[in-house]
């Protein structure tokens, strides 16, 4: 069976990358064979390396230029940001960093390349996720969407109680459901969404649907279904959520590291004494 | 003793009459016209009530008057009437025109590397551009038909073999049966009288008198058909002798409503199995085959039965025959039904000429290849047919399993549209698979029909369906017709941002937007250009292939 095309691009962009980084290897040793600094020379590299990452964030503000697709940025993107772990190690010679500046920039371009690789595990995963929902939602009209399933339950409830006089379920929802449709849910949601409130509601739901008179059961029906696009609601607004904030700390700790990428390159060049 | 005549039936005649092609068409006029061949030769007692033959004339049709020299149509535009020429002579070039001859100008170039730059710096750096700004406020009192004129009349005459039109003629009527790009330029030769006729009366013409319809098509027959048999890959290794033979033996027949925008394409408004029954049966499974069909325009919907229901497995639209495998295989039934989506043109070749002529000129080999079965799964088929997505041509498709909802595609198209951006990441799933709301430049572009001004219309070139913002008077015709809601209304602004009103009716003026795919950008569709993960495509409905391309990509 002939392999899917995203598939080729993988094995053959990795075997690339294998191939860069035993070439870097041999360079360094050559560089260290020869004499040079190649504490240097590893230096531009890596700082060159993470400019070209960073320059990415510029393409994607260019969009009416003709720099190359954005799909083909990001495929270098993933693979240079993989090469620059070993290129960093090369650079700070297999030790551990020494001095506060040196550790906070070693700290700096240890956290920026773990949140790229969380990125990425995040930007592979998430859209799965995201994409099981019924309903797609688009993450700047959730809160209206939210506002809207909240007042449409309330009204369910509401005409339920109007139609018989009967209150079971407005108890129900007073005590059970108002939070659920009107509170924002936990950081931990926020974090790790869980379907469990979900299921409780329709647990406690379908329990008390034998208390309810026949509209209050019509009404009842209507908030299974509220309550399950409310759910999704907040699922989409929470993984969303943490796309856009995952892309935002990625893009600090970047710019950090470029300044203090570049602070430690004027040092390293003003302390380097005598030619060799 | 008095014979009182019978009181005057009260009927209600087709919407479309509401608004008559022109006001002005009297009864003095149409008695005049019901005076002239073809129309003195109809019988008004066959037509229906509903539709009387005096009221098609009224209402359907218009009289203009042309100078020598002025454009009736233009080869690659897409028009709603055709035409019958009274008076004077007019020419039809049978080579194509040059666009400045028409009056056009060039397909709008592709921008360099200076402009997108400056395109670019303008967006990054602002100052902020008012969205939507229109150069020419004054647009929007563009009168109902320009006049243009073809710019060397001689030299065209010298140079490009053309054919004199007389009074009696019919022409136009192909582009306006099949809603293609009109085939070739008309303009007037001498001063000229024609009637033009709108393509819903056309059609109710050639319902209602058989003479009417047999001259058409034999209209067609003479002008057109060689030309679609010609472009028919089942019939490419046909020789001119077997070609004709096969043209002499067609006959054409049409199934469903022309008007398809009519039947909402949400199938949640109709159940999706009554949808099926609703549309119109060409063929039923089981049927003998004593023709293949070849689609002339429309679309087809090749079914089996399953159930209660039907199954679809495949769709078709122009080009394709319909029958040749089961023909090839020797096959003495239709093993699939076949049905209208919408409506469909087809020419029927005879069972016996098709085993005669064509089936011979394929080997063994060829006919296993072109039974190779489509390999969409059949409810994405159902999906597809069910919401006519099958008509667009540059569809956008989202794969929602690698969208992180960035939204990057967005924000490029607004820094491509002055900062506002031409469609909405929205629009019905399946299987994984979004298929926005962004205008789809459809095969059978029912926005373009009625466009007073022809400011929406399909760049011969590229085949990108765009709008004019100069000649754009804001009637939302054009967002009205669209049947997938992809063409918005928005307001146009005054270069300092404010919104323009109408002096007379205090009420914004507004002008249609949609998605022009980008096509004076250097990097082509900024949304495709722009999505990081290989998400977002811009791919071809029409061919069931696009789409299984992008699910094995």
């Amino acid at each position: 069976m002939p392999l899917r095309v995203r598939t080729q691009r993988r094995l053959i962009n990795t075997a690339l990358l294998g191939c860069v980084v035993i070439g870097l290897y041999a360079w360094a040793d050559w560089l260290d064979a020869s004499l040079a600094r190649d504490a240097h020379a590893t230096g531009y590299l890596l700082y060159g390396a993470i400019g070209l990452l960073a320059a990415y964030n510029l393409r994607k503000k260019l969009t009416g230029l003709p720099l190359g697709s954005s799909r083909f940025w990001m495929q270098a993107h993933a693979y240079i940001g993989l090469a620059t772990a070993p290129l960093f190690a090369l650079h700070l010679g297999w030790r551990a960093p020494d001095g506060w500046l040196e550790a906070t920039l070693a700290g700096c371009f240890v956290a920026t390349f773990t949140s790229g690789v969380i990125g990425l595990y995040l930007t592979r995963t998430v859209p799965k996720q995201l994409a099981r929902t019924g309903q797609q939602y688009v993450y700047e009209r959730v809160p209206s969407l939210r506002s809207r399933v909240a007042a449409e339950a309330r009204e369910a409830v509401l005409g339920g109680v109007r139609a018989t006089g009967a209150t079971t379920l407005a108890d129900l929802y007073a005590d059970r459901l108002h939070g659920f449709f009107n509170r924002p849910r936990s950081l931990a949601y926020a974090i790790a969404p869980s379907g469990a409130a979900r299921k409780r509601l329709f647990g406690e739901l379908t329990a008390s649907r034998r208390l309810l008179t026949d509209a209050e059961r019509r009404a009842a029906e209507r908030l299974f279904a509220l309550i399950r696009q409310k759910d999704d609601l907040d699922f989409h607004a929470a993984r969303q959520g943490l796309l856009k904030k995952w892309v935002f700390v990625h893009l600090a700790l970047t710019f950090a590291l470029l300044i203090l990428g570049a602070l430690h390159g004027v040092l390293a060049l003003a302390m380097q004494g005598a030619a060799a | 003793m008095t014979t009182q005549a019978p009181p005057p039936q009260r009927v209600t005649g087709p919407q479309r009459w509401q608004e008559p092609l022109d006001a002005a068409m009297t009864d003095e006029l149409v008695d005049r016209l019901l005076g002239v061949a073809p129309f003195r030769q109809m019988d008004p007692a066959a037509f229906p009530g509903s539709t009387p033959l005096r009221g098609l004339l009224q209402n359907d049709t218009r009289i203009t008057r042309r100078a020598a020299g002025e454009l009736l149509v233009r080869e690659g535009e897409y028009g709603d009437t055709a035409f019958l020429l009274l008076d004077g002579r007019a020419r039809v070039a049978l080579d194509s025109l040059s666009a400045e001859a028409v009056g056009l100008q060039e397909g709008q170039a592709r921008r360099g590397w200076a402009s997108a730059i400056a395109r670019t710096l303008a967006t990054v750096l602002g100052p902020e551009r008012s969205p939507e700004t229109r150069r020419k406020i004054d647009a929007r009192s563009v009168p109902e038909r320009q006049s243009l004129f073809v710019q060397d009349v001689p030299g065209v005459l010298n140079e490009k073999r053309t054919a004199t039109l007389s009074p009696g003629e019919v022409f136009g009527e192909l582009a306006v049966l099949t809603r293609s790009p009109r085939t070739a330029t008309v303009f007037a030769e001498t001063d000229l009288v024609v009637l033009e006729i709108r393509w819903q009366g056309l059609r109710d013409l050639m319902r209602y008198t058989p003479a009417w319809r047999a001259h058409i098509d034999e209209l067609y027959r003479t002008n057109s058909l060689r030309v679609h048999l010609r472009a028919t890959p089942v019939l490419m290794r046909l020789n001119d002798d077997a070609l004709e033979r096969v043209a002499a033996a067609i006959s054409m027949e049409t199934f469903g409503s022309f008007d398809w925008r009519d039947v909402p394409p949400d199938p949640d408004a109709i159940d999706p199995l009554d949808r099926v029954k609703r549309e119109p049966l060409v063929v039923e499974q089981g049927d003998p085959i004593d023709a293949a069909l070849l689609v002339r325009s429309g679309f087809a919907r090749v079914s089996l039965r399953h159930g209660e229901g039907r199954r679809t497995v495949a769709y078709h639209g122009k080009g394709a025959v319909l029958g040749a495998e089961a023909l090839f295989a020797g096959a003495g039934k239709w093993e699939t039904a076949i049905h209208a989506v919408g409506y469909l043109d087809v020419l029927r070749l005879p069972a016996d000429v098709f085993r005669k002529e064509v089936a011979p000129t394929f080997k063994q080999r060829d006919r296993a290849r072109r039974a190779a079965p489509e390999t969409l799964p059949a409810q994405t088929l159902d999906y597809l047919v069910d919401r006519r997505l099958m008509n667009g041509a540059e569809a956008m498709v989202i794969d929602l399993d690698r969208c992180t909802r960035c939204d990057d595609c967005v924000r490029a198209c607004a820094a491509t549209h002055d900062g506002n951006p031409r469609f909405v990441r929205q629009g019905p799933t399946h299987n994984g698979l979004q298929f926005a709301n962004a205008c789809m430049h459809c095969v059978d572009p029912v926005c373009m029909i009625g466009c007073p001004t022809g400011a929406i219309h399909r760049d011969p070139q590229t085949g990108v369906v765009r709008i004019n913002d100069s000649t754009c008077i804001g009637c939302s015709v054009c967002a009205t017709a669209c049947p997938y809601n992809n063409i918005q209304m928005v307001e146009i602004r005054a270069a300092g941002g404010a919104i323009v009103f109408d002096e007379t009716t205090g009420q914004p003026l507004l002008r249609a937007a949609k998605c022009d795919l980008c096509s004076d950008q250097p990097t082509g569709p900024a949304c495709q250009h722009a999505c990081p993960h290989d998400a977002l495509a811009r791919i071809d409905l029409s061919e069931p292939g696009s789409l299984t391309a992008l699910a094995a990509r």
